[in-house]
């Protein structure tokens, strides 16, 4: 936002509840992504479910953001950048509430995985799981500080991300072409780590929203950042 | 359509200038905005595209040059009155004579000599349906002007200024002592003008900016700080000023 201080203090009030709600629902997103693959790694069910019921907390605040924003819209009529940043926190709050479905389907998954035996072949998860994780906080730090340069930075980070969603669904369909006693498993951590896939997605999608909020740049499908 | 060129304007005979070097192109058949704060100058500008100022003795274009329609408009040769002809204008405070609604809108015309009734009958009725009024009004045209709400005043001002066909509609915050529907229905009206008439208007509400027009200009202290598409100003201004002034920031 910008250093000059509205009129109306109020606008300014209402616009700085929304930044920090928006920051909130990423920390509770964020939060929810870490203690369900947690939970998966040290076969924790009680932190798979907190998972589930922490949910519930991300969808009210949702729905809250969206609420206030249009509070905002009606009552200030933001133009420019101020109108860019009610629309940005509205579409990168969406994306937050879905990388936290996602964390719940992780974390029903990962029930379902520690009701059987062990297995190595979990670990085959994790570069593809840090990866999104550091997508996520780097979007969500772009958001808070307001940098093109953060979210330009999330966007590299893609082609890794597939390479390790790749190499981990590569393992584990090759453990399926075999007869195996923990093929469910496997199925499952193939669903899994395509979940951690779609974070990094949605982590892009923060970015360039980002991106659309400083710059007022649209990049998606394709498009490039002028200076 | 009207090229304004390098133009400083002094209401005191060039002692001080309110206007500054100010250069913009108003595109035909389109609405151009004047915004920015109250004393920089819009009102100012608007006047001096119809010589308005002409009336203020001491008031003097002293840089460059008005050109409308290819015309120097302070050229010597150029007669004010006969410039007004091709150039309406339509006013904050709604002015109707103290006449019948009819000779309100037919008056131009009859300055212009037409006398026939049944000429000046087909114009009459075709500016105040032009001005979306001809419904609310055709049963009492011979009523007087000033018993219309403030609303139907200035929407018969805005008739009386086309019935005489002028090339150029300015307004200067045509719709500040309007309601909120009486506001909506000059706005209509005014985007329907715009097929026919290339139209100026002056005002404060960034909503009715961002809604009307086509091309907005931002003064501040007399000079243009930016003019541009209105979408761009109201989306993405490129200059700073410009969006402090219509985000609502200190100035
Ligand atoms: N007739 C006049 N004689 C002398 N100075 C004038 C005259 N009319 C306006 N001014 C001065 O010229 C400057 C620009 O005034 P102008 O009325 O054009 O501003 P404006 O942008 O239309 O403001 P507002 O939004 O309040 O209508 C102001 O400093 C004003 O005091
Ligand atoms: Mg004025």
């Amino acid at each position: 936002m910008d250093t000059k201080g509205h009129i109306l203090t109020e606008f300014d009030d209402a616009l700085t509840s929304l930044k920090k709600n928006t920051i909130a629902i990423g920390t509770l997103a964020q939060k929810n992504l870490e203690n369900a693959l947690s939970g998966l790694t040290q076969r924790d069910t009680a932190l798979c479910n907190q998972v589930i019921a922490d949910d519930e907390e991300v969808d009210q605040l949702e729905m809250q953001i969206d609420n206030d924003s249009l509070q905002v819209m009606a009552k200030f009529r933001p133009f420019a950048s101020d109108l860019r940043m009610v629309i940005s926190s509205m579409k990168i709050t969406h994306n937050l509430e879905r990388i936290s479905d996602h964390a719940v389907s992780i974390a029903k998954r990962s029930r379902k995985i520690i009701k059987n035996s062990e297995i190595d072949e979990i670990s085959y998860i994790e570069p593809a799981y840090h990866q999104a994780l550091k997508m996520l906080q780097i979007s969500l730090q772009s958001y808070s500080d307001s940098s093109t340069e953060l979210a330009l930075e999330v966007l590299s980070m893609d082609t890794d991300l597939s390479k390790f969603h790749k190499q981990a669904t590569k393992t584990y369909t090759k453990r399926l072409e075999e007869p195996c006693d923990h093929y469910k498993t496997y199925l499952n951590l193939v669903f899994i780590v395509r979940w951690i896939e779609r974070v990094g997605d949605l982590a892009t999608n923060i970015a360039e929203d980002v991106i659309f909020m400083q710059s007022a740049q649209d990049i998606r499908h394709g498009g490039d950042l002028e200076d | 359509m009207i090229q304004i060129d390098n133009v400083s304007f002094s209401y005191d005979l060039g002692k001080t200038n309110v206007l500054r070097n100010i250069s913009l192109d108003i595109p035909e058949k389109k609405v151009t905005s004047f915004i920015g704060p109250s004393g920089c100058g819009k009102s100012t500008l608007l006047r001096c595209l119809n010589r308005m100022n002409d009336l203020v003795e001491t008031s003097r274009v002293t840089t460059g040059e008005i050109r409308i329609m290819d015309k120097n408009i302070n050229a010597k040769d150029v007669d004010a009155i006969e410039l007004r002809k091709n150039i309406g204008m339509v006013f904050q405070k709604y002015n109707p004579f103290p006449k019948s609604i009819y000779d309100n809108v037919a008056y131009g015309l009859r300055i212009q000599g037409i006398k026939k009734k049944d000429i000046l009958d087909a114009a009459v009725e075709k500016a105040l349906r032009g001005a979306a009024l001809w419904d609310e009004v055709k049963d009492r045209l011979k009523d007087s002007a000033l018993g219309l709400s403030g609303g139907q005043q200035q929407r018969l001002c805005i008739a009386r200024t086309t019935a005489v066909q002028p090339k150029i509609i300015l307004m200067d915050e045509p719709c500040s002592a309007l309601d909120p529907i009486a506001t909506a229905k000059v706005e209509e009206l005014i985007t329907e003008l715009r097929n026919d008439y290339t139209i100026v208007i002056v005002t404060h509400s960034m909503q009715q900016a961002s809604r009307i027009s086509d091309k907005t200009a931002f003064f501040y202290l007399g000079e243009l700080i930016e003019y541009a598409d209105t979408d761009t100003i109201f989306q993405n201004p490129a200059q700073k000023q410009t969006e402090d002034y219509i985000s609502g920031r200190f100035g």
